[in-house]
């Protein structure tokens, strides 16, 4: 398996958490996002035609967007069915539900960090005020869950939908988005960063 | 709005669970920037949140045990802020001149209060269970301004930012308001100890709304 792979991305450590999780071997291909701009080169548009990474290969197989990849992998690899749980309909739409909130966390907390860290032109205003709703829905969302027992974002364990959500929540503080005011994120950071299989990248701050 | 630590008595700053034994999170209070942490014997301690060496935010250190250890060079401070050990100089035996500036730390109705004062910590019956904390955009002058935004049976205050309250539909429970100078305020709620999911639900709902209705009304 090879992944096209940037080490301060955070949809790339989305991949790299799960390929950890399981345990899987795989290459990584370093692609210099910045300041080479290399995935939006003529070569690189030929293997993701959006100009985006991750992208994973996987034999014949080659498929662009985190979450598409983190379906493919844990559906194909995670002998225990935990990761993607396929049993109930209802589940399968909650993990799905989280997979795609976390790309409006992507388009807020995401830019809010390229802003701040690698210069990019954007509306740095409209990105944190973004984030900060975005973090008050997973905030209401992860307190209930607690009420419930629950630690995890669709159930009593770890899905997918906590990898996909993970790091740009985690990196938020990057973009100048101050995290001290969600204390459950807080805690579900502090869980996530405890799960055995836990790998770091930089700008997560681990907790022993 | 400017509050002086120093000149307001006991601020509840955050639920109890907001920090776990052996971790450490940062707090703001009025224009105070705070490390709140338990050493693995669960004692809570407030800090300023800066290292004495190169100012680095000591929320950011580990806990070693009932010490916390800064993350930048490793200075590591026992339970009443002193350096205990600077790793660059294993031999080295620190001054005790070499303090972090503390807080005086209670616990009590599921809250953690910091005071710079020599005051009794607020005395509160009975026992709690913490249901949520909501960041607030609107810096809240006082907990009676808040309160009118809804409805009250009673109200019996337990400090300038606390009170036990009678509400028609949830019952009783305690609101807390923390100002966080410019970075608005806290609301906190803590419910009797017997309160199950329902009631906290219940309660997460109400506190939700209320902040809904002040942020709003704030914009107007």
């Amino acid at each position: 398996m090879k992944l096209y792979d940037y080490v301060l991305s955070g949809n790339c450590y989305k991949i790299r958490l799960l390929l950890g999780f399981l345990d899987l071997d795989y290459e990584k291909r370093p692609v210099d996002f910045f300041p080479g701009r290399e995935h939006k080169s003529d070569a690189f548009l030929k293997i993701n035609p959006l100009g985006q990474i991750p992208v994973l290969e996987d034999g014949e197989i080659r498929i662009r967007d985190a979450q598409a990849i983190l379906i493919y992998l844990a559906s194909r690899y995670d002998k225990s069915g935990e990761w993607f749980p396929g049993q109930s309909h209802s589940q399968i739409a909650e993990v799905a539900q989280w997979l795609a909130f976390s790309d409006m966390i992507t388009s807020t907390a995401s830019a809010a960090r390229l802003h701040d860290m690698l210069g990019y032109n954007l509306d740095i205003d409209a990105a944190r005020a973004g984030a900060h709703r975005l973090l008050r829905v997973l905030e209401d969302h992860l307190a209930h869950q607690e009420f419930d027992g629950h630690d995890w974002l669709a159930g009593r364990r770890p899905t997918i939908a906590d990898i996909s959500c993970f790091p740009y929540v985690a990196l938020a503080e990057d973009g100048g988005i101050d995290l001290f005011c969600y204390p459950a994120i807080l805690r579900w950071i502090r869980r996530f960063t405890a799960l055995d299989g836990f790998h770091s990248m930089p700008g997560i701050n681990v907790s022993p | 709005m400017d509050t002086d630590v120093s000149q307001v008595g006991w601020i509840p700053v955050a639920l109890n669970n907001a920090v776990q034994a052996g971790s450490a999170i940062r707090v703001i209070a009025g224009t105070d920037d705070i490390a709140l942490w338990r050493g693995k014997d669960g004692v809570a301690h407030a800090w300023e949140n800066r290292c004495p060496h190169r100012g680095m935010r000591l929320s950011y250190g580990t806990v070693c045990g009932n010490r916390l250890r800064c993350l930048y060079h490793g200075w590591i401070y026992d339970g009443s802020g002193t350096c205990v050990a600077i790793p660059a100089h294993p031999d080295l035996t620190p001054p005790q001149t070499i303090k972090v500036r503390t807080y005086r730390c209670v616990e009590a109705g599921a809250l953690i209060w910091i005071s710079d004062e020599d005051n009794s910590a607020p005395a509160i019956d009975g026992h709690w269970t913490p249901c949520r904390s909501l960041h607030i955009e609107v810096a809240m002058p006082d907990l009676p301004e808040i309160l009118k935004w809804t409805k009250v049976n009673s109200v019996r205050p337990l400090s300038t930012y606390a009170a036990d309250v009678a509400l028609p539909d949830q019952g009783r429970l305690i609101l807390a308001v923390h100002p966080m100078g410019s970075k608005g305020a806290m609301l906190h709620c803590a419910l009797p100890a017997s309160a199950r999911r329902d009631s906290l639900l219940s309660a997460s709902h109400w506190l939700g709304e209320l902040r809904s209705r002040i942020e709003q009304a704030a914009v107007v």
